[in-house]
């Protein structure tokens, strides 16, 4: 530096050049500066909110979350019971976990100052470690921006105009481009696995179509389930309402996509091809089947699969039992029944059809040939409606109509029909009489939302031109000379909270009574069993109890050796059930006879 | 309407694409204008935009790997305080041997992104001056901002699990021990990992 350093004398007078501007003062006490609008800082997870898919943990690049049980915290359906504890020592903030949380219950805060002498405290559970978080949530996902995919690819459908002109089919179902974006969807938590009755690998086949390999998926789909196609068409699909993408957004169309799976394989010789089945070398044990419904026709497959020497005994002429003649044929077509009946006839399932048991051959009989008997016979008798009129001509149960349709026979309902109940059964009588070209409104007690019946059936009835009176209680059929049916008297009702915590009730509202003039009432409110076949000595061992037969955990009744399932034994009585029953039977039949 | 909203910035990318016979630019939407240039044309196209045009404000500089395409892509981002537009320069610079030329002179703060993306995409710019090290420390692997770095190998290799982790469950197999449910072999390649 020299002596005459002109730039070192001057400089600091540059400071003059503040004069007279305002001051720069700091607030006094001193307020922390807030961070950035979608700062990204300490993780809070929602305990509540959350569900335990473990999406987070997949993604984490930095392996810094894993899933821990959490006091407090109980698995059930729907949620795994597990939490995400981070290690914020390998945390780099990247907050992709926030991105695909599913729920939106994982949140970054504002918080980021984290001292402590203690190393380990690094690892913490968001949102038990710091319930204080969720005031000052920051960093957050949207349906919107998020990288999960919330919305489902649309399932094309015919126009409820040309659906009623015919029993086509009314879904169209998925493409192959269609059915892969759908699939990718999936984020592959399993939490569907737990409420399906029959516990299928849904994240399993499910990945095998995003990535292409339909094959597998049928096999994946036929491991626990050899009527994957009747399930991808009719199911109650119980998965989807768990999914974990229907929390903020659509559940992945699970039930389209094993339709889509096996609607791959076009006969049964392509699924036996695919399937490629090992059916093991006869084991000389004979199991006799009561009814060729979905669980009497799943033990079947699975035994003869195990060796087993399997006859079914069919009281119709086609087998399916109620998915073949209660369910209408727009949603499940003949071909595609039969297509999967004849695979299992394929590997060996024998079928005698038109052979009532009880009336063309005894229970004893069957019971006393065979070293294990299997009853599936479902639910086939309705109930009464139990109102003034019942009797009358033009006044039948929906299962009966049902059961004449599928048999191409045409009963005569006038053009103006009502249809009692909601169910999917009440649906499905009330679609197909708009099918047989009457107008038709459904009478239900509760409201719409209350209606046991699935949604798209519902949406689907309504598309068609299906009127629905809800809160609406039919009192008295009213008939002409002939004992024809005439009309219907009904009342309103209104919805009572009830005191003991269930649903509202129905109550009827004093004075509202109408009449309907009406051509035909199809009453839909639940069936029960006919057990009539069973011998005496068989009922006294086999208890029934409110119309269900009691099985034990193998699926067992109280005689010995014969064992139960479907309909007439589960609460849920749908396909998928029946299809588990009649897996966990085969299971329990092989463990007596064979191991 | 749109067409004089658009009007200085459809001016813009035709004045560019007049002076320099290798550009093509597009009007994005308002205010923001996107043009890509071979990596040779680079610094001349920012000069002449920052002397001649009006950009006289480097905002940003961004690089995006295309392992696909076998490509970096670097990223200038301009500003013209007079014209309020976002000029985006983009050019593609082959993988295999990523070098382009250093623009610290035209812009003194370039320094600091080219150096950061040096470090973080392994990319070269001839004649840049400054420190090898810029965030990363006695790096000797990949530039972990490649898109072929495998983080969680990288995690794995470097970081020990801190105890305490050992209780950590999965979540398919929890739910398969409350079901019952079991999974065959073959179906378990498509399990989440």
């Amino acid at each position: 530096m020299a002596f005459f350093d002109i730039k070192g004398l001057v400089t600091p007078f540059t400071a003059l050049t503040q004069l007279g501007k305002a001051p720069h003062t700091v607030t006094f006490p001193y307020h922390k500066k807030e961070t950035a609008e979608r700062y990204r800082g300490l993780h809070y997870n929602n305990i509540e909110e959350c569900i335990g898919c473990g999406n987070c943990s997949t993604i984490c690049m930095n392996e810094a979350i894993d899933m821990i049980h959490v006091d407090g915290v109980e698995g059930g359906k729907g949620d795994s019971g597990l939490r995400p504890r981070v290690d914020n020592g390998r945390c780099c903030w990247c907050a992709l976990c926030v991105e695909v949380c599913p729920t939106g219950s994982l949140n970054l805060t504002k918080e980021y100052i984290y001292v402590t002498p203690d190393a380990d405290a690094f690892l913490w559970t968001p949102g038990v470690s710091n319930p204080e978080g969720k005031e000052i949530i920051s960093f957050n996902s949207s349906v919107e921006t998020s990288l999960g995919m919330y919305n489902r690819i649309p399932m094309p459908e015919l126009e409820g105009k040309e659906r009623v002109k015919s029993f086509a089919e009314v879904m169209l179902y998925y493409s192959e481009e269609e059915a892969r974006e759908e699939a990718t969807r999936c984020i592959s938590c399993g939490l569907c696995t737990e409420v399906c009755p029959a516990h299928m690998h849904i994240p399993e086949y499910i990945n095998a179509i995003a990535k292409g390999d339909d094959n597998e998926a049928i096999k994946i789909i036929y491991d626990n389930n050899p009527l994957g196609e009747l399930c991808g068409k009719v199911c109650t699909r119980r998965c989807e309402d768990v999914c974990a993408m229907q929390v903020r957004g659509d559940a992945v169309a699970i039930r389209w996509l094993k339709e889509y799976a096996v609607g791959r394989a076009e006969t049964a010789d392509i699924i036996k091809e695919i399937v490629n089945p090992e059916i093991k070398e006869p084991n000389g044990f004979k199991v006799g089947i009561v009814g060729a419904g979905p669980s009497g026709l799943t033990a079947g497959y699975y035994l003869a699969l195990k060796g087993f020497d399997v006859t079914i005994y069919e009281a119709n002429k086609y087998a399916g039992g109620m998915t073949m003649y209660g369910i209408p044929k727009y949603r499940l077509p003949m071909e595609s029944l039969d297509k999967q009946i004849d695979y299992m006839k394929s590997i060996g399932v024998k079928i005698e059809f038109n052979t009532k048991v009880g009336k063309d051959i005894t229970f004893d009989k069957i019971y006393k040939s065979h070293d294990a008997v299997f009853v599936g016979v479902g639910f086939q008798v309705p109930y009464k409606m139990g109102i003034k009129g019942e009797e009358a001509v033009g006044a039948f149960p929906a299962v009966n109509m049902l059961f004449d349709v599928n048999n191409g026979k045409t009963p005569d309902i006038g053009n103006k029909v009502v249809v009692i109940g909601g169910g999917n059964v009440a649906i499905d009588g009330a679609r197909v009489s708009r099918r047989l070209g009457a107008e038709v409104t459904i009478m239900y007690r509760r409201r719409v939302v209350d209606m046991p019946a699935d949604w798209e059936e519902i949406e689907g009835a309504e598309h068609e031109g299906v009127e629905i009176m809800p809160q609406t209680i039919p009192v008295e059929i009213i008939t002409d000379e002939n004992s024809k049916v005439k009309a219907i008297k009904y009342l309103k009702a209104e919805m009572v909270a009830d005191d003991k915590g269930g649903r509202p009730r129905p109550v009827p509202i004093e004075g509202s009574e109408t009449i309907m003039e009406v051509s035909s009432v199809i009453g839909a409110i639940g069936q029960e069993a006919d057990y009539s076949f069973f011998t005496e000595e068989a009922l006294k061992e086999i208890e029934i109890n409110r119309g269900r037969m009691v099985v034990d955990e193998n699926m067992m009744t109280g005689m010995k050796g014969v064992f139960a399932g479907g309909d007439a034994v589960n609460r849920t009585a749908d396909a998928i059930s029946a299809i588990a029953d009649g897996f966990k039977a085969c299971k329990s039949i092989e463990k007596m006879l064979v191991k | 309407m749109t067409d004089t909203i658009l009007d200085k910035e459809q001016k813009l990318v035709q004045l560019l694409e007049q002076t320099f016979k290798k550009l093509s630019g597009k009007v994005v939407r308002q205010r923001r204008v996107t043009v890509s240039v071979e990596k040779e044309l680079v610094p001349s196209v920012l000069s002449y935009a920052k002397s001649q045009l009006g950009y006289i404000h480097l905002s940003h500089m961004s690089c995006v790997d295309w392992p696909e395409n076998n490509n970096f892509e670097i990223i200038y981002i301009l500003w013209s305080p007079a014209d309020k537009v976002q000029l985006f320069i983009k050019t593609l610079i082959n993988r295999e041997n990523p070098e382009i030329d250093n623009v610290d002179m035209i812009w003194k703060h370039a320094n600091t992104y080219e150096r950061e993306i040096r470090e973080m995409y392994g990319i070269q710019f001839n004649g840049l001056v400054g420190a090898q090290e810029f965030i990363l420390e006695d790096w000797d692997d990949m530039p972990p901002m490649r898109r072929d770095f495998d983080t969680v190998e990288y995690v794995d290799d470097n970081y020990t699990f801190r105890p305490g982790r050992e209780d950590a469950g999965d979540v398919r197999e929890e739910i398969v021990k409350r079901s019952g449910e079991d999974i065959p072999d073959f179906a378990k390649k498509y399990s989440r990992d």
